[in-house]
């Protein structure tokens, strides 16, 4: 198994799941600044030129970071990534896409590229703006679902390391707050011994 | 169970999905274009103000089109709209979160809603031009990965296939040329059953 990543991004909810899993497996870096998801080398294992990306013993290629959770979890059931209750894994599958979906694609993409979304430079602030706006709404709901327990589903699963990367984002590369609930979950998230583990292996501890 | 959707939205995909199932289900319309998803009574069931919202026989609702798919196609077996292997599972998952992940809100949000992109009048033409842009590129990647037949993955028919639906729906509506293979599966799906219901309903 081997996870191509760039530190600090959406991969790294994926490394820590690797890293909860517990069993050996490479991680490769994907230096996404000198453009390497659009060489050859990489295209023809993801024409996405995305992470994370995800290639199985077996050779073949899985994409999509609700898609590779999934996958994880489902093949590794002692690490209990997925609540076993259906009603409650689907709910596990909900925030995650709403994480990546939502939280990431439409809030940070605006704000991390505008220009992907506005051809015009005088559109630029408008549209950062506008992803600040649809990211805190995010943030919100993720603090309600977090009221009185420390983790979205009860237990920590899949859709806890989608939670911590987008606010791995906010507060730490661009140092705002978190609302209360959030934040506690963030903390608890740093001090599990796979997120440090992870943080440190992608050079960012 | 009761689907919240909006005609032609990205809700049609579930609206599809439920009847392919073909059991009974409620569909009730907020049209975005109205404001109706944010209207408190809306609000109230998805505070996110999003289509498709799905309200489940014991009022808890799910949110998020690939969730709700994934969660419709794994209680209605019977249906046959996934795999019943966790490869063919992840698979559809994969395909579900590339349509509604970054065909739809990257390539299409933008076409259909360029105002919320643009700062003048002037720039919306530009915008849209780089929406469609991004939405033929996705495509293409799309038809070039085919692995499938008439349906877009090897292992047949399945929720991946609505979601695609949708899209095609809004490649008419913008004005954009599909590849062969996408504009071939669009033919397939308007020849279902199940297809022509779903639109009745919505144009009702």
């Amino acid at each position: 198994m081997k996870l191509f990543y760039a530190p600090g991004a959406c991969s790294i909810g994926i490394h820590v799941l690797l890293e909860e899993i517990g069993k050996p497996y490479e991680a490769e870096f994907l230096n996404l600044r000198e453009g390497a998801q659009f060489k050859p080398e990489f295209t023809s294992i993801n024409a996405k030129s995305k992470v994370p990306t995800l290639v199985r013993d077996d050779g073949s290629v899985l994409t999509e970071y609700p898609a590779i959770a999934y996958y994880l979890a489902a093949t590794n059931p002692e690490a209990k990534l997925l609540p076993a209750d259906p009603a409650m894994a689907a709910r596990a599958l909900e925030l995650t896409d709403f994480a990546v979906a939502t939280m990431h694609m439409q809030g940070f993409a605006r704000m991390f590229r505008p220009a992907n979304f506005a051809p015009s430079e005088a559109d630029h602030e408008a549209v950062k703006a506008r992803g600040r706006e649809i990211y805190e709404k995010g943030l919100a709901v993720m603090d309600r679902a977090l009221e009185g327990q420390d983790y979205l589903c009860g237990e920590f699963s899949m859709a806890d390391s989608a939670l911590f990367y987008v606010c791995f984002w906010w507060a730490a590369r661009l140092g705002h707050a978190l609302p209360a609930n959030v934040a506690a979950h963030y903390d608890r998230m740093k001090a599990r011994p796979a997120v440090a583990r992870t943080m440190a292996a992608e050079g960012l501890a | 169970m009761k689907l919240l959707y909006s005609p032609g939205a990205c809700s049609l995909g579930i609206h599809v999905i439920l009847e392919e199932i073909g059991q009974p289900f409620a569909a009730e319309r907020f049209s975005t274009r109205d404001g109706g998803t944010y209207t408190p009574e809306f609000i109230a069931m998805n505070p996110k103000s999003k289509v498709p919202t799905l309200v489940r026989d014991d009022g808890s609702v799910l949110t998020e089109f690939q969730t709700i798919a994934f969660w419709l196609a794994k209680s209605n077996p019977g249906a046959k709209l996934i795999p019943t292997d966790l490869e063919g599972e992840a698979r559809v998952l994969e395909m579900l979160d590339y349509i509604c992940g970054t065909i739809h809100p990257q390539g299409f949000t933008r076409q259909f809603r360029a105002v919320n992109f643009a700062r003048d009048a002037e720039d919306e033409p530009r915008v849209v031009a780089q929406g469609k842009a991004l939405a033929e590129k996705y495509l293409a990647l799309l038809a070039q990965s085919w692995k499938g037949s008439d349906w877009l993955l090897p292992s047949g028919f399945s929720v991946a296939d609505c979601a695609l639906f949708f899209v095609e729906r809004w490649c008419l509506r913008a004005g954009i040329t599909p590849p062969a293979r996408i504009a071939a599966h669009y033919e397939a799906m308007m020849a279902r059953p199940a297809v022509a219901r779903a639109l009745a309903a919505e144009a009702a």
